[in-house]
This record gives structure tokens, C-alpha cells and sequence, in this order.
């Protein structure tokens, strides 16, 4: 089976939209591979004028939340660094156990990358911290052009994503039936200048074989 | 092509039956969210429930097996709970000919004329029509039902879910096959239409008429526009000027071994704009009946004070709703056809007791056009409601109103000071500032006291019941009293609380005592000897005139603001107060009143008059 990878658009987004983008992108993709019965939920962003589609379950809900502020914490204590959450579906092979250990392999068919580029906002000089609140602010206008561009931006990776699974299906597997997601999955959250973040893709890579980039 | 016309259910019947019920459930995701008003059919349900689907075991389950037991089956289709459609439109029903007949749903933009009536109209029914076979459903607009004209529609989407067999398709095997696997089986073609229909149902919330759907089912606001759709199997291609404005999308189709699936959408992004003007609300207007309407409530009338209904003052109710004679005043009886902002300020500056008497505008619309009881159709009542924009700018110049001897208490009550509570306050300034003996005439002297009451209230003319304007017939034959020299108090501090206070209007709270001592007692040098003539005459015409005291007119108030309870009864005695030297009684008020009657108490009048402005002297003393 193949493993398909979808390198998302980059986005350029602020500190305090990191949530609502991420939320947005990774509940997209899992509706689209929680195959088992779902009841949808319709979820607007408040930062934009976008309505995404939830799996309507809780558990999910707060899986993705709490890696969600992980990547927070790692963008906080890596700054200027593009950051990267990868959403991964796999299927468990051989589960047998053995005295030594209890190694299940994870045959991995399909990988998202979600590149982030968070913007850092200049820190401004204590002597001149009246000015700044004058200089620094880019205004409402260029703040609005900003906010439109990223929504913009967003709209085309959920179009993204949404042609991504029309067009590659035949590696899904076959579809238990279950409730909810029914492959299990992982999130893993890298920066660019990791020295594992090659690592990562290296192991990813000799464990699915011959994986197809796609851009 | 038309070798298909015979035979509807080419290949494997699983897989057109797959097909089937995948046209019929991108119709339902598409119409639930862009239709408020549309319902799933059900018996389409119903050819859902008999499909023998097979059921192998790595293979989807078929509906019938799903756990869940609080979804219907036809829901569980796809593995998408899908939530019911908000309404539903009568007769609607489709009939699927074929699977080769493409499914072409327009979602049309339809924009309203501006002249309708809500008040007025009368729901229609909404109609669907089967033009012909080739059409499978027409649904009119939510238009119809509002009774208004249909001033432009406009296709904002349109989307095309059509299925191509390999035997009349011909698109080149090179295109067809590409990368993509022919689902040579139903489990994988019912796979593959799990994904495409979860992307669908993704996709329809991303377009721009999403937006619009969710503005018309979430927004209180009957808007200019409405969303309806179209379903058939031909139309008219746009032409190269629409398609330029237009933004499309084609899903991946969908290949089997019989055919392929298509489903493609082309809209507008530019008619948001259009969309998201705000929309201006329906212009108010006077709702004659609620709750607590005089119009629905029959009120007491004095019997002995008839009126005419030649002016605002005396109407009927005038005389109960001394509130509603002052905004007689505001403004005229025309409704204000624009929206009224001033309305809710307006709104806000009355008591809470009456905000119920003027409902906001966004309820008028919902009452429905019934027709009023024969009371209220008088048409000289309704020229005295208010319009519902009123404001102390709006208020007319503090002209007295129209002489009229049948409700010349009233008018003396109130005055012309019976304005607002803005423009009373305004107006209690420059008389605070008058002469005092310009204050006193003689019969405005019940208007400062109708001033005064104005301001204490703290409402300005707004008076809530008809027990306030009892009061106030009381106050005035107590006041004349006073005026004369009737009234006493036993001690200083009651003439002192008098004075300081009307309480007997349970008005004193916010009382300045500044601004109204000086015109309810009037000083020696308010009224020398020579004008109780004068006040006396007066006096006598305003006591001809003052309706007959009930004893079983209830009332809450405090006449005095001293230890003496509060009054809930009209009783001569308790007005007087206990000191009085004249004693009325309900029998001796009852009665007929002969001019000797009246003279006689007009002296015992004077006397109390002349003995508090004495009380009054020795107080400042």
C-alpha cells in the first residue's frame, strides 16, 4: 500500500490565530478520514469568515486541542522558526508481542504536513513605548488586508485538502465498522530547524516504503 | 445514448443503485444548506431502505446494521448523519428517470421589491410544480408567502452531479482512466462515495452562499432577499459574461466499471457584496392592540365628566390616560415611515410600566392582522395614539391645548407642561425662574401641579393607570381647597411636608423642593386679598366641574409625609386630613349641589386657605 503525503500551503499567521487555523485544518482532514458514523458539526471561526465541519466527537475534540497547545508552547519557546504539525494515519501490523518487548508496527498510508510561519511581533523599546504604540501598530487597514489574505490563504488549503482526498482514495484502507475515526492516527509537531525534523521524515519514510511527495 | 432511454439500469444493478442514492444525497447536502425551507423527501427514504446492499465483512455496513438508534436509517447512509432541514415545502417530489439524466441544482438569488406589508399579509402557500418529465422539481421562493413581488432573481450556484456511462460517454481513455482506479466493486465504489460526499458536505459551507444561507436562517430581520433553487435536467448554459464573474469547482469523479460520476459547482464569489448590505428594518407602526390596551380593556369612565371626541384631551380615554394625552402632544398620529431610532430612546425614557404599552417594532411583525373590536375602531380614538417616535425634539411648542369645558380639569391638571420628561424639565426651569405671581394663574394653577407631578414622577406626563388620574380629580378639589384655605394640618411638619412635597401624588422621591414650593403654596405675596376673588371664582368652576368623589375609588398614595398611612381610599376626610374644619362625606358629595351648597363651601374653602397661609407664616417665622 502507499503512502500518500500532502505538503498543506503555508500559512503566515499570528500568535493568537495559531488555535483557530490549526483547529480548522486538522478537523477538516479528520472529517474527511473519520469514515466510521459521524454527526457533523458545523463550526464557525471567529477570526474568519469560514465554516468547518467538525466529526462531533468529544474525545477528538480534545486530542486535537491539547496538541494544539503543545505547538503553542513549542512555538513560545522556539520563535522564528517555521513550525510544522504532521497528522498521520496508519494501520497496525503485527501485534504480537514478544518477551522483550511490545513493539507494534505502524504501517503509516497517508501523511499531512501543516506548515505554519508564525509571525513574531517586533518588541518595542521601553524608552519609547508611546511612539510604538503609534509606529508599530501596521493600522486597521493593513491589519485587515493581512487577516483577508490568511483567510483567503486558508480557504485554498481546505480546497486543498478536499481535492487531496478526492483524488487519492485508493490507499485508504477498507473502512471498519465503527463510530468516528476508524484508522488510527497520530499528530507529531516539529520545528525547521530541528535536527529531528529530518529524522522524523527519514524513519517515515523507510517505515511506508516508497512514499509519493506531493505538492 | 438513447439505447439507455429502455433500459434505465445499465451494469451492475448494485452499482446504479449506489449511483442512485448517491444523486439523491448530494440533493439532500445541497439543499439543507442552502434552502431554510426544504425537507428531505421521504420517499426517496424509502428507496433507500430497500436497497439490498451487500454486506462482506471488510465492507461498510449496510444502514441497517449501524449502532446508532436515534438516526434515521436514511442518515446513516454514507456514514453521515445528516440533521433535518429547519422547514419543508409542500409537494415536494422528484422523480429520477434515470441515472444518465444529469441532476442540475440552481440555487437562485432572489431579491424582494421593497414595497410589502407584513402587517397586512397573508401567508400563501408555496408551490411546486412538475413542469415535465425532464424537470424533476420547481420550487417557487419563499416570496410567495410574504405576498411581495420578485424584483430580480439571479442563479448565485449551480451545481451539476451527473453520471456518464462507458457505453455513451465517450471522453477518451485516456482521460477517464488517468491514475484513478475503476471501483470494479460496490464496496469500493460505496467507499469512494463516502469520501466524496463528506467532501461535498465540507465544500458547501465553504461558498460564498453559505454565507448567505446562514444569514436568512440565523437573522430575526426579514431581509430583501431569499435563497431558492431549482432542480432539472436542463437548463440554459450561462452566458460567457455570467460564466466570466464565476469561480467553479469540479470534484474528482467518481470512475466504476459502468461509468463515471461528476459532480461539479460553479458560483458567484462576487454576490456576497450584494448580499451583505445591511438590510433596513420593516418602518415600525402602531400596533392598536396589547396587552393592557385600552383598547382591549374596558376602562372606567367618569360619568359625570362627558367628553367629546373633538380633540386629543377629550377622548374617552383621556382623561385615564393622562400619559397618553401628553404624547398626543409629542407627536402627531402619523406613523413615521422611516426607520425611527429615536423610537428606542423614546422607549427608554418611559417607565417600565408602560414600555409594555409601545412594543418594539421588530414585534409588530409578528402580529398577525386581525381585526380590531368594535371599540377600537373609532377612528378619532386611533388619531389620538402615538406615533411611536416621539422625542423632546419632536414635541410641539408648549401651546396650550384646545379649550374644552367638559375636560377642563384635565387640561388644568396637566397643562401644557405635560411633555416629555426632558422638555418638562426644561420647561420647569424658566417658570421656577418666572415672578411667582406669574406662576399662579388661575387655572394653570392644576398645570404646575400637573408640573410638579411631571417631574416627581420622574416621567414627565406619563402616567400608568386610571387610579392616577382619580388621584388627580382628587388632588385638584384638594388643591382648591388649599388654594382657599380648606386644607389644614395639625402641626407645622405637615404643612411643612405639604409644602415641600405633593406626596399625596406618591410622587416625592426625586421632589426638588426648590423648584415646587413656590408653586404649590403660593405666599402672601403670591396672592393678595384682591386675587381670591378671582381664585375663588375659579375655584367654584373647577369644583362644578370636578366629578363626584367615590368613596370606592382605591388608590395608592401618601397624601402627607408624615406618620399618617398611606391613604388607599378616596375618602374627604382623609384628603383634608384630620384637622379639616369642613367634613366632607360620600353623601354629602353624592348629592346634588344647589349654588347655595356651593357657596357655603366655598367660604369654609377660603377659611382653610387662610388658615394654612397663616400655618405658612408661622412656619417662616
Amino acid at each position: 500500500m502507499n503512502c500518500e503525503v500532502c505538503q498543506l500551503k503555508e500559512l503566515e499567521v499570528e500568535h493568537f490565530e495559531i488555535r483557530e487555523v490549526l483547529r480548522c485544518i486538522l478537523h477538516t482532514i479528520l472529517f474527511h478520514r473519520a469514515l466510521g458514523l459521524v454527526r457533523p458539526k458545523d463550526v464557525d471561526l471567529e477570526l474568519f469568515e469560514i465554516t468547518y465541519v467538525q466529526c462531533g466527537d468529544m474525545e477528538l475534540e480534545r486530542k486535537i486541542d491539547e496538541k494544539i497547545d503543545q505547538f503553542i508552547d513549542r512555538v513560545e519557546k522556539h520563535p522564528n522558526k517555521k513550525n510544522q504539525i504532521c497528522l498521520s494515519f496508519y494501520e497496525v501490523k503485527n501485534k504480537h508481542a514478544t518477551w522483550f518487548t511490545n513493539k507494534v508496527e505502524r504501517l503509516f498510508w497517508e501523511h499531512w504536513y501543516i506548515n505554519l510561519n508564525v509571525m513574531q511581533h517586533p518588541k518595542t523599546p521601553s524608552g519609547k513605548s508611546h511612539h510604538s504604540k503609534l509606529v508599530v501598530d501596521p493600522g486597521v487597514e493593513a491589519r485587515g488586508a493581512r487577516r483577508a489574505a490568511l483567510e483567503a490563504s486558508l480557504r485554498d488549503v481546505l480546497f486543498q485538502i478536499i481535492k487531496f482526498v478526492n483524488e487519492k482514495k485508493d490507499h485508504v484502507p477498507s473502512i471498519p465498522n465503527v463510530e468516528g475515526i476508524p484508522f488510527p492516527y497520530e499528530i507529531t509537531i516539529s520545528s525547521s530547524s530541528d535536527s529531528a525534523f529530518g529524522m522524523d521524515m527519514f524513519k517515515r519514510m523507510l517505515q511506508t516504503g516508497h512514499p509519493t511527495m506531493l505538492s | 445514448m438513447a439505447s439507455y432511454h429502455g433500459n434505465t439500469r445499465s451494469g451492475a444493478p448494485e452499482i446504479e443503485q449506489i449511483i442512485t442514492v448517491i444523486f439523491a444525497g448530494c440533493l439532500h447536502i445541497i439543499l439543507e444548506s442552502r434552502c431554510p425551507y426544504v425537507s428531505f423527501p421521504k420517499h426517496s427514504s424509502e428507496q433507500i431502505l430497500s436497497f439490498p446492499f451487500p454486506s462482506p465483512s471488510s465492507s461498510p455496513s449496510p444502514p441497517s446494521s449501524c449502532s446508532s438508534s436515534s438516526i434515521g436509517l436514511r442518515d446513516k447512509w454514507f456514514k453521515l448523519a445528516h440533521r433535518d432541514c429547519p422547514a419543508a415545502l409542500e409537494n415536494i417530489g422528484f422523480s429520477h428517470q434515470s441515472n444518465l439524466e444529469p441532476m442540475i441544482v440552481d440555487v437562485i438569488l432572489v431579491k424582494r421589491s421593497g414595497n410589502w406589508d407584513l402587517v397586512n399579509y397573508s401567508p400563501k402557500r408555496g408551490y411546486a410544480r412538475n413542469l415535465s418529465g425532464k424537470e424533476w422539481y420547481r420550487c417557487s421562493s419563499e416570496n410567495d408567502e410574504f405576498g411581495c413581488e420578485i424584483e430580480s432573481e439571479k442563479i448565485i450556484e449551480r451545481w451539476v452531479v451527473q453520471y456518464e456511462s462507458k457505453q455513451s460517454g465517450d471522453n477518451g481513455g485516456g482521460v477517464m482512466g488517468s491514475n484513478r482506479a475503476t471501483c470494479k466493486s460496490s464496496h469500493e465504489l460505496y467507499k469512494k462515495s463516502i469520501l466524496l460526499l463528506r467532501s461535498l458536505y465540507a465544500t458547501v459551507r465553504l461558498l460564498p452562499a453559505y454565507k448567505v444561507f446562514r444569514d436568512l436562517i440565523s437573522s430575526a430581520q426579514i431581509r430583501a432577499y431569499n435563497l431558492g433553487h431549482r432542480v432539472s435536467s436542463f437548463v440554459e448554459p450561462f452566458t460567457s459574461r455570467e460564466e466570466a464573474d464565476m469561480q467553479s469547482f469540479v470534484f474528482p469523479p467518481l470512475d466504476t466499471s459502468c461509468g463515471r460520476l461528476c459532480l461539479s459547482v460553479v458560483y458567484f464569489s462576487s454576490e456576497l457584496d450584494i448580499i451583505s448590505e445591511p438590510s433596513t428594518p420593516i418602518s415600525p407602526q402602531v400596533i392598536h392592540e396589547y396587552v393592557g390596551s385600552p383598547m382591549v380593556e374596558p376602562l372606567k369612565r367618569f360619568t359625570a365628566v362627558p367628553v367629546s371626541q373633538c380633540s386629543p384631551s377629550s377622548s374617552p380615554f383621556g382623561r385615564r390616560h393622562s400619559w397618553s394625552y401628553d404624547l398626543y402632544r409629542v407627536s402627531p398620529s402619523s406613523v413615521n415611515p422611516s426607520p425611527s431610532p429615536t423610537y428606542s430612546e423614546s422607549c427608554a425614557s418611559m417607565p417600565k410600566q408602560l414600555s409594555h404599552r409601545f412594543p418594539p417594532a421588530s414585534l409588530r411583525h409578528h402580529i398577525p392582522n386581525e381585526t380590531p373590536p368594535a371599540h377600537m375602531k373609532d377612528p378619532n380614538f386611533h388619531e389620538y395614539w402615538p406615533s411611536p417616535t416621539f422625542s423632546p425634539s419632536s414635541s410641539p411648542s408648549p401651546s396650550p391645548p384646545a379649550y374644552n369645558p367638559d375636560s377642563h380639569i384635565l387640561k388644568a391638571l396637566f397643562g401644557s407642561e405635560s411633555a416629555p420628561f426632558g422638555l418638562s424639565v426644561s420647561r420647569l426651569s424658566p417658570l421656577a425662574s418666572m415672578p411667582k405671581n406669574q406662576l399662579l394663574p388661575p387655572s394653570p394653577s392644576m398645570g404646575t401641579c400637573g408640573h410638579r407631578v411631571a417631574k416627581t414622577d420622574g416621567y414627565a406626563g406619563l402616567y400608568p393607570t386610571g387610579s392616577m388620574v382619580d388621584k388627580l380629580f382628587a388632588s385638584a378639589k384638594e388643591e382648591a381647597g388649599k388654594l382657599s384655605g380648606v386644607k389644614q394640618s395639625s402641626n407645622s411638619s405637615s404643612m411643612k411636608s405639604f409644602s415641600r412635597s405633593p406626596s399625596r401624588f406618591s410622587f416625592q422621591d426625586n421632589f426638588d423642593d426648590s423648584e415646587f414650593s413656590g408653586l404649590l403654596i403660593p405666599d402672601d405675596d403670591d396672592l393678595p386679598e384682591s386675587s381670591t376673588r378671582p381664585d375663588a371664582a375659579a375655584l367654584f368652576h373647577l369644583l362644578e366641574k370636578a366629578p363626584p368623589l367615590r368613596p370606592d375609588i382605591s388608590i395608592t398614595t401618601n397624601l402627607v409625609q408624615d406618620s399618617k398611612p398611606v391613604i388607599e381610599e378616596i375618602s374627604p376626610e382623609s384628603l383634608l386630613g384630620e384637622s379639616a374644619s369642613l367634613n366632607f362625606s360620600s353623601s354629602e358629595i353624592e348629592s346634588s349641589k344647589t349654588t347655595a351648597d356651593a357657596f357655603t363651601e366655598l367660604v369654609e374653602y377660603k377659611k382653610m386657605k387662610e388658615l394654612l397661609l397663616k400655618q405658612c407664616k408661622g412656619t417662616q417665622a
